[in-house]
Order: C-alpha cells, then sequence, then structure tokens
C-alpha cells in the first residue's frame, strides 16, 4: 500500500497549507494559562483556539473532560485526514505511511470492543478516524461480529497479511496481544520503507522514525524487563529497523536480567544523557524514562523542522506537534479535573523543546 | 430459675452441686478463652490498622496513576485497553480456627497477571496504563488480604461479645441462682432434719410416758 510513488510529491502546496495551520497551534504560554483554569473555561478557551466547531458539534451529547477529549481528537483528525487528501505522489506515501498509526489504534478499539461484547455504538465514540481509513471503512469493519472477519477485512482495505499462526494464537488464547503486536510492528517496517532516503530531507524523516523505533524497542525492554522477562521472549517484540539499537544490540539489552544490569549497555545509546539519572536509580520508573524519551524524541523533531522548508519534514513537524498539541490539552484538562498539582501536571507536558 | 422452685431433697442438692462445680468450670474457661480472644483481637487489630493504611496508601498510589494515565493516554486509550484484559482475579477461600472459632482465610491465588497473558499488545501499550494496571493489582492483592483480616476482626468481636455475656450470665445470674437454690435446699434439709429430730424427740418422750 505504501509503495514508493514515481510521482514527486506536491510539496510547495502541502507545506503552506500546513505553514498556515502551524500559526494555530497552541503555544507554551497559553499551556500556561491553560494550567491556571477550570475545566469549563478550558472548554471555552479551546474553542476560541481552533477546537470551536468540534465543542459545537459534540456538546450535544458531551460534556466536561468527555467533550473536551473528543472535540480534540476529532479536530485532529480532519486535520490530519485534510493534509493527507491535500498531498500527492511521494508526498502522500510517507503521509499515509506515518498516519497508518491511527488505523492501527482505531483497529485496536474495534477488536477490543468487540471482543469485550460492547455494541458498535459504543466502539463508534472511541474511534479517531485520523488514518487512512475514512469513516466508511470504519463502519464497514464496525458492522462485522467476528474478530477474524474484522482482521480480514482491515488486510484487504490496507493491503497488509496478517499471519496465519498470529490469528490461530488469537483463536486459541482469545489474547489479541499479538495481534496488536504484529500490527504495530508491521506498521514500523511499511514506515521506513515507504521513505526514499535518497534526498537529505527524506533521510531525516526516516532517521527520526528510525529513532522513534529505538525508543519503543527501549521501552518495551524496560517494560518487560520490570516484568522479570528477558532474552529470547524480549526479543519477540523488538520492532526491525531502529537507528542505533540493531538486533545484536538489541539481544544484548534483552539478555541483560535486570535494568541495573543494561544500564552500562544504554550508554552507546544518543539519548541517554536525557535517561541517564533515571535508569542508574535503584528504583526505575519506566514511566519517567519513557517521558524523557518522547522529550528526546520531539527535541529532535524540533531540530530539522525549519531545516528544509519544501520538503516532508515540515509536514511531520507540524503533525507530531498536532498531536503534542491534542495530547497536553487532554493532559491538563483531565489533570485540573482530577486535581493533580500543577507541577505534576507540568512534568506530564511535552512542551520544552517546542519551536514555533 | 427461682430458688423456691426446687424440691428441696438430698438428690437435688447433688444435682445442684454438681451444676454449680459445672458451672463454675465452665464459668473459669470461658473466662480464658474471652482474654484469649481479646489479646487475639488486639494482634488483628494491629493487623488491620496497618492494613487499612496499607489499603489507603496503595488506592492513593493507584488513583494518582490511573489519573496520569488518563490524562496523557486519554480516557479512549484506558478504557480501551480495560476492554482487552483477558485475565480475572483469582482468590482461593478456606478457613482456620482461632480458639474454637472459624475464621474465613482468603488466599490471592492470581491477582498479578503477566504482561504477555494481559490481552492487549505489549509494543504500543504505554508505560502509564501498565504502571497503573500494576498499581491497581497491587491494590487488589493488598484489599484480598485486608478483606480476611477485617473479617477475622469482625467475628473475634462478636465471638468476644458472645463469650462476654456467657460469662456474665455465668458470674452474674446462673451461678449464684443455683448458690441460692443450694443455700435453700440445704436450709430446707436442715430444717426437715430439725424437725426430724424434734419428732424423734417428741416420740420418744412419749413412749417412754406410756411405758
Amino acid at each position: 500500500m505504501f509503495n514508493r510513488s514515481g510521482r514527486a510529491g506536491n510539496y510547495a502546496y502541502a507545506v503552506s497549507r500546513v505553514k498556515a495551520k502551524k500559526a494555530l497551534l497552541l503555544k507554551d504560554e497559553d499551556y500556561n494559562k491553560m494550567l491556571l483554569m477550570s475545566v469549563p473555561e478550558i472548554s471555552r478557551y479551546i474553542s476560541e483556539s481552533g477546537y470551536q466547531k468540534e465543542m459545537t458539534d459534540l456538546a450535544g451529547r458531551l460534556e466536561g473532560m468527555d467533550l473536551v477529549e473528543h472535540a480534540t481528537y476529532t479536530n485532529m483528525a480532519k486535520v490530519f485526514s485534510s493534509i493527507l487528501q491535500a498531498s500527492q505522489g511521494e508526498l502522500k506515501g510517507m503521509v499515509q505511511a506515518y498516519l497508518e498509526k491511527w488505523d492501527i489504534w482505531n483497529l485496536k478499539v474495534i477488536l477490543r470492543g468487540k471482543s469485550y461484547g460492547l455494541d458498535p455504538e459504543g466502539i463508534r465514540e472511541d474511534l479517531v478516524p485520523a488514518g487512512s481509513l475514512d469513516s466508511e471503512s470504519l463502519e464497514k469493519l464496525l458492522s462485522l461480529d467476528s474478530v477474524e472477519d474484522i482482521i480480514a477485512n482491515y488486510d484487504k482495505m490496507e493491503h497488509i497479511t496478517i499471519p496465519q499462526d498470529v490469528i490461530s494464537t488469537y483463536k486459541s488464547t482469545g489474547n489479541l496481544g499479538e495481534i496488536e503486536d504484529y500490527l504495530d510492528k508491521a506498521h514500523y517496517v511499511r514506515l521506513v520503507k515507504s521513505i526514499n532516503p535518497t534526498s537529505r530531507p527524506t533521510r531525516m524523516f526516516q532517521d527520526y522514525v528510525r529513532t522513534e523505533i529505538d525508543i519503543k524497542n527501549l521501552e518495551t525492554i524496560l517494560k518487560l524487563k520490570a516484568e522479570g522477562i528477558h532474552g529470547e521472549v524480549v526479543m519477540k517484540y523488538i520492532i526491525p529497523g531502529g537507528r542505533q539499537i540493531d538486533t545484536r544490540y538489541a539481544t544484548q539489552l534483552a539478555n541483560a536480567e535486570t535494568i541495573a544490569a543494561a544500564s552500562s549497555d544504554l550508554s552507546r545509546l544518543e539519548f541517554y544523557d536525557s535517561i541517564k539519572g533515571l535508569v542508574e536509580s535503584d528504583k526505575v520508573s519506566i514511566r519517567e524514562v519513557v517521558t524523557e524519551m518522547k522529550k528526546y524524541e520531539i527535541a529532535a523533531a524540533n531540530k530539522f523542522s525549519h531545516m528544509y522548508p519544501l520538503s516532508v519534514v515540515p509536514i511531520i513537524d507540524y503533525m507530531i506537534h498536532k498531536e503534542i498539541e491534542v495530547s497536553n490539552i487532554r493532559t491538563i484538562s483531565r489533570g485540573v479535573e482530577s486535581g493533580l498539582d500543577a507541577d505534576t501536571i507540568k512534568g506530564l507536558l511535552v512542551i520544552r523543546w517546542r519551536s514555533q | 430459675m427461682a430458688a423456691h422452685d426446687v424440691t428441696p431433697n438430698r438428690s437435688v442438692l447433688l444435682d445442684l452441686k454438681k451444676r454449680i462445680k459445672l458451672s463454675q468450670g465452665g464459668y473459669k474457661i470461658l473466662k480464658m478463652k474471652r482474654d484469649g480472644l481479646i489479646i487475639e483481637f488486639f494482634e488483628v487489630l494491629e493487623k488491620a490498622r496497618k492494613m487499612r493504611e496499607g489499603v489507603s496508601s496503595d488506592y492513593e498510589s493507584a488513583m494518582e496513576k490511573i489519573t496520569i494515565a488518563r490524562a496523557v493516554e486519554g480516557e479512549i486509550a484506558v478504557k480501551s485497553a480495560a476492554y482487552a484484559l483477558k485475565a480475572d482475579p483469582q482468590v482461593k477461600l478456606g478457613s482456620k480456627s482461632i480458639m474454637g472459632m472459624m475464621v474465613p482465610k482468603v488466599e490471592a491465588e492470581r491477582i498479578h497477571t503477566s504482561m504477555l497473558d494481559k490481552g492487549y499488545g505489549v509494543i504500543s501499550t504505554s508505560a502509564y496504563i501498565e504502571e497503573a494496571a500494576a498499581a491497581f493489582e497491587k491494590l487488589l492483592d493488598t484489599l484480598v488480604r485486608a478483606a480476611e483480616v477485617e473479617t477475622t476482626m469482625k467475628k473475634l468481636l462478636d465471638e468476644i461479645e458472645k463469650t462476654k455475656r456467657r460469662v456474665n450470665a455465668l458470674e452474674f445470674k446462673i451461678i449464684p441462682e443455683l448458690k441460692e437454690s443450694e443455700r435453700f435446699v440445704k436450709f430446707r434439709l436442715e430444717e426437715m432434719d430439725r424437725e426430724n429430730t424434734t419428732r424423734l424427740k417428741h416420740l420418744k418422750g412419749k413412749g417412754e410416758v406410756e411405758e
């Protein structure tokens, strides 16, 4: 599906559209203001900052925090869909491959909801059609009853083949984990393949994706290690194609019995300085390590965002920042609603390296 | 039983003596049981106090983690992960005896589920959701243990109350009444003895006069 297109992308048009949208993104000082507001005030504030239509549309059936969360997701889905529609040629291929994660997200939501026994109404509310699957395709998946049928239809829509042994494992255990992990791995493999690294900006984009793979892999290794799982089992969940963590290095990290034992091996990583203090402490908080790695990833994206104005880079940079904006609004609103103190909420936000 | 309701004869007196001895023995044993239960209760109370603190701190930690997970990952992601869960916690119920009283024994058989068996993917499920899940598993484990201690404590309290009522009944009602009955029967028997002696003396005097 994400084969490299022979046609050049319409970079000038797509980038100019994205630049106009980027100017509307919330700035760091907006988040500081929002930290001092209540949820209704935040709702009003974001309504005045580009989320008006979605807030009004959903206000009839949702309220409070749910309204904020669904409205921001809906807005993001619309924005991403418009970028995808405005892109052509190789650019479209890359954007589509990048947004495939939202198709996978939706598929997971449907599969989990169906296996739990939810009705389509309940599942529909939680879908975020920000990928290449439009509402019609998602409706089709929702209308199907069995997990096998949903997967078979998704395979056709996204031109992906989930191996029979993965489906057999699901059938025998009822555990969706294997299917989900296969889809996540396939997404990154397809994304890396969709980028033609012949030009400097696409190489930078590919490097960014491969760094994201490294971060995902390290997170997986740490999560499993915290559960006392190491060795071969860990390697099953490693996504191929990382920039710094190749199979050999991943095996080395996976074989260390504890996080402490792996910490010396981690020093080879570029982002080691960001997580050094955390992985060397007695009690490693994976959540904090993940937050720091996420901040590193965003910083890396910011570094290249201004370098090649007529390339895929500003478009991806915008999509990353849009996702962060949605996540930050949600974090602040939910944090304020739950009574978390401002410092805790600030620690959860990804705004440190924001560039406008 | 009113003291005057008994028939004053020797067999009743013997029976009363036997009953007083039995009641005093029972009183002594029940008093010891009550004291033992109180000692046991204070030990369980201390455990329950610590357990309540544990439940309270685990609950706070779990709620904080789920709040953070909901804030960072969103309600939809947290809800979706919850729908994928396949493993149910398992507890084993048994019983044990404390001074003859049966109390429940609850053992958490399978509270913690490995990340690989949870029902959702390992790669994309965030560390925030995992931390929240682990915190709730810990809370559930503490709650199961707290349920055992709390139930034991409540059963101990009921048993202490029951034993205390029995001890008090024996001490202030049954034994005093039995003693009163014994005193009454003894008095009546002595009275009857004296009447007999007087009657015999009277008959003896009558006989001597007739001779």
